[in-house]
């Protein structure tokens, strides 16, 4: 049986601009999978090809069995999609928009009166479901999106950076929401450019800087491949330099952000004191010290040598 | 996965669904029709108080300058009308709406077919309006009864949707509102270039060629002899033909830009 999800050496050129250069990869039955990556790196234009509205320039994609370009239709009736921005009518109720939704996709009244309620209790708009959408917050629109891609019940679900805006109840709600839906059975696929959201939810994930994947692999092992903790100091503006190369003979550099100095501490935790005696021997002042477990933002930077943007360290 | 084969029924479904939440738009926001509105009815006022006495001079078949001049107006409305249904898809380009469309399974057709419905509904407003306003301030006659009425409403709503394909061609290239703006001047050329104010008979040099050319001539005369006269074939057919041809001719490129974007 095929694989929900399987692209080989997708390609996306806009004039001459790559926006998706070779992308090969596979989501699993019944996975999560988050394809991870920092604003422009060709996420959101790998789901467009994936859910047929844009046609790959090279290479080829089967979603759901269906190769995206000769069978879209097919493709369309199988996955559900709720695209970035949440792009919904404000003019319109949840309610309405529910059942245009339901139109669209070719369902009979009896399925739409149903689904409808059921899919609103779920996702926390059976009180809003008559209000128009203008009205709504940030979240209520997502969760609106969310139902509406599930709609006609399909076998893969895409979210378009679902979280990207929303406050940190209205995230934790829209996790929980899509764990349900996986344990329910929908294979996820998640575009995302928050590492927390990739580790709390994807048993898998693929990491995209510059159209190209970087990094594939489940989190845990991914981290695991990075190894060391990594160790970063503050120290005041004269003496990073000297901070730097004290901190080089405990580990490699690690990229961090400006006014740091960030390096993987081979010896782990039993190293700290031994850091500190040698930064204390070569004079630096130490302002603020910290030592972290490898993170996904470890492993974006250990692939692409830059953090991801917004990432916190 | 519940979903129903898609065919010409779901087409249908999905047309329906589309024009009405034009329809309800326009409920919601009514700004959304008021050039439809406003425009026809300042034209009307405007013409047929500027050149009230036109229709003294032999030639133009009737007395009264509103038997004249409503049909034009007529035209103007269900031309903005048209273009605006249009602006729509427009706005649901540009807002990310369009892709939610652009996902549904089935044909592309109604996706299409929807906003041009929603042109037609839309159109019934400006008709309604400018003929009522016509008859309450000018005494506008109805001299060819009730099948002048309907060929009027027919005639209107079919010339609503030609230029509703006129605007979805551009809107569909250029995937924005600001495509409506481009087509301004054509869509002032075909319906000031025609019959609108003076009869073709009065009309000299490569005025009058355009005019004959013009399919907004035609048009225009289907939908003004109920004013003046009776209804005849001879002033319907060259007007359903021409119809036809709006649609044809701007419906086809509408359509291949729209495979061409979604295949």
């Amino acid at each position: 049986m095929s694989r929900p999800v399987e692209a080989t050496g997708l390609v996306k050129r806009f004039g001459d601009l790559t926006a998706v250069d070779g992308v090969d990869l596979h989501v699993d039955e019944g996975e999560i999978f988050a394809f991870l990556g920092p604003n422009g790196a060709g996420k959101s234009t790998t789901v467009r090809m994936l859910v047929t509205l844009l046609q790959p320039t090279a290479g080829s994609a089967r979603v759901a069995g269906f190769d995206v370009v000769r069978e879209a239709g097919a493709v369309r009736r199988a996955i559900g999609v709720a695209l970035q921005d949440a792009a919904i009518d404000p003019m319109m109720t949840g309610n309405e928009l529910l059942q245009l939704q339901a139109v669209l996709h070719g369902l009979p009244r009896s399925v739409v009166r149903r689904r409808g309620p059921e899919l609103l209790e779920r996702v926390g708009l059976t009180a809003a479901a008559d209000r128009r959408v203008g009205t709504y917050s940030g979240g209520m629109r997502r969760r609106l999106d969310l139902a509406l891609s599930l709609i006609h019940e399909p076998s893969v679900l895409f979210l378009d950076e679902p979280t990207t805006g929303l406050d940190p109840t209205s995230r934790q709600s829209l996790w929980e929401e899509v764990r349900r839906l996986n344990d329910d059975g929908t294979t996820v696929f998640l575009t995302t450019q928050y590492l927390e959201e990739a580790d709390q939810l994807a048993g898998r994930l693929a990491i995209i800087d510059d159209g190209a994947i970087v990094r594939e692999g489940a989190p845990a092992t991914l981290k695991e491949a990075v190894g060391s903790p990594t160790l970063r100091v503050d120290v005041p503006a004269g003496q990073r330099e000297v901070a730097h190369q004290v901190l080089l003979r405990f580990g490699p550099n690690r990229p961090c952000r400006e006014g740091r100095v960030a390096v993987g501490l081979d010896g782990g935790a039993a190293q700290m004191a031994e850091v500190v005696r040698a930064l204390d021997e070569a004079s630096v002042r130490v302002d603020h010290l910290e030592l972290d477990a490898p993170s996904l933002d470890d492993v974006f930077a250990e692939a692409t040598g830059r953090r991801l943007e917004g990432a916190t360290e | 996965m519940t979903a129903l084969a898609v065919g010409p029924t779901h087409g249908a479904l999905v047309v329906r669904s589309l024009a009405m939440r034009g329809m309800q738009r326009i409920l919601r926001r009514p700004s959304i029709i008021l050039p439809t509105i406003i425009m026809p009815v300042f034209f009307l006022v405007a013409f047929t108080g500027s050149f009230s006495g036109i229709t003294n001079i032999e030639g133009y078949g009737t007395d009264n300058v509103y038997n004249w001049m409503t049909p034009y107006a007529i035209l103007q409305g269900v031309t903005f009308a048209g273009v605006g249904a249009a602006g729509m898809t427009g706005e649901d380009m540009e807002g990310g709406f369009y892709d939610r469309l652009l996902l549904t399974p089935g044909s592309r057709l109604p996706l299409m077919l929807g906003p041009i419905g929603y042109a037609m509904l839309r159109a019934l407003i400006p008709i309604t309006l400018v003929l009522v306003t016509a008859i309450v301030l000018g005494g506008a006659d109805l001299n060819g009864g009730v099948l002048g009425v309907i060929v009027l409403y027919l005639g209107a709503l079919g010339t609503a949707a030609g230029f509703a394909c006129l605007g979805l061609v551009a809107i569909y290239t250029l995937k924005s509102m600001r495509a409506l703006l481009a087509i301004q001047v054509p869509i002032f050329a075909l319906t000031f270039l025609s019959i609108g104010q003076v009869p073709l008979e009065f009309q000299t040099g490569w005025l009058r060629q355009v005019s004959e050319s013009n399919p907004v001539t035609p048009i225009l005369e289907m939908l003004r002899q109920g004013f003046l006269g009776a209804v005849t074939w001879d002033q319907t057919w060259p007007g359903i033909v021409a119809v036809g041809v709006l649609i044809l001719v701007f419906g086809l490129p509408a359509w291949f830009q729209l495979r061409r974007m979604a295949p």
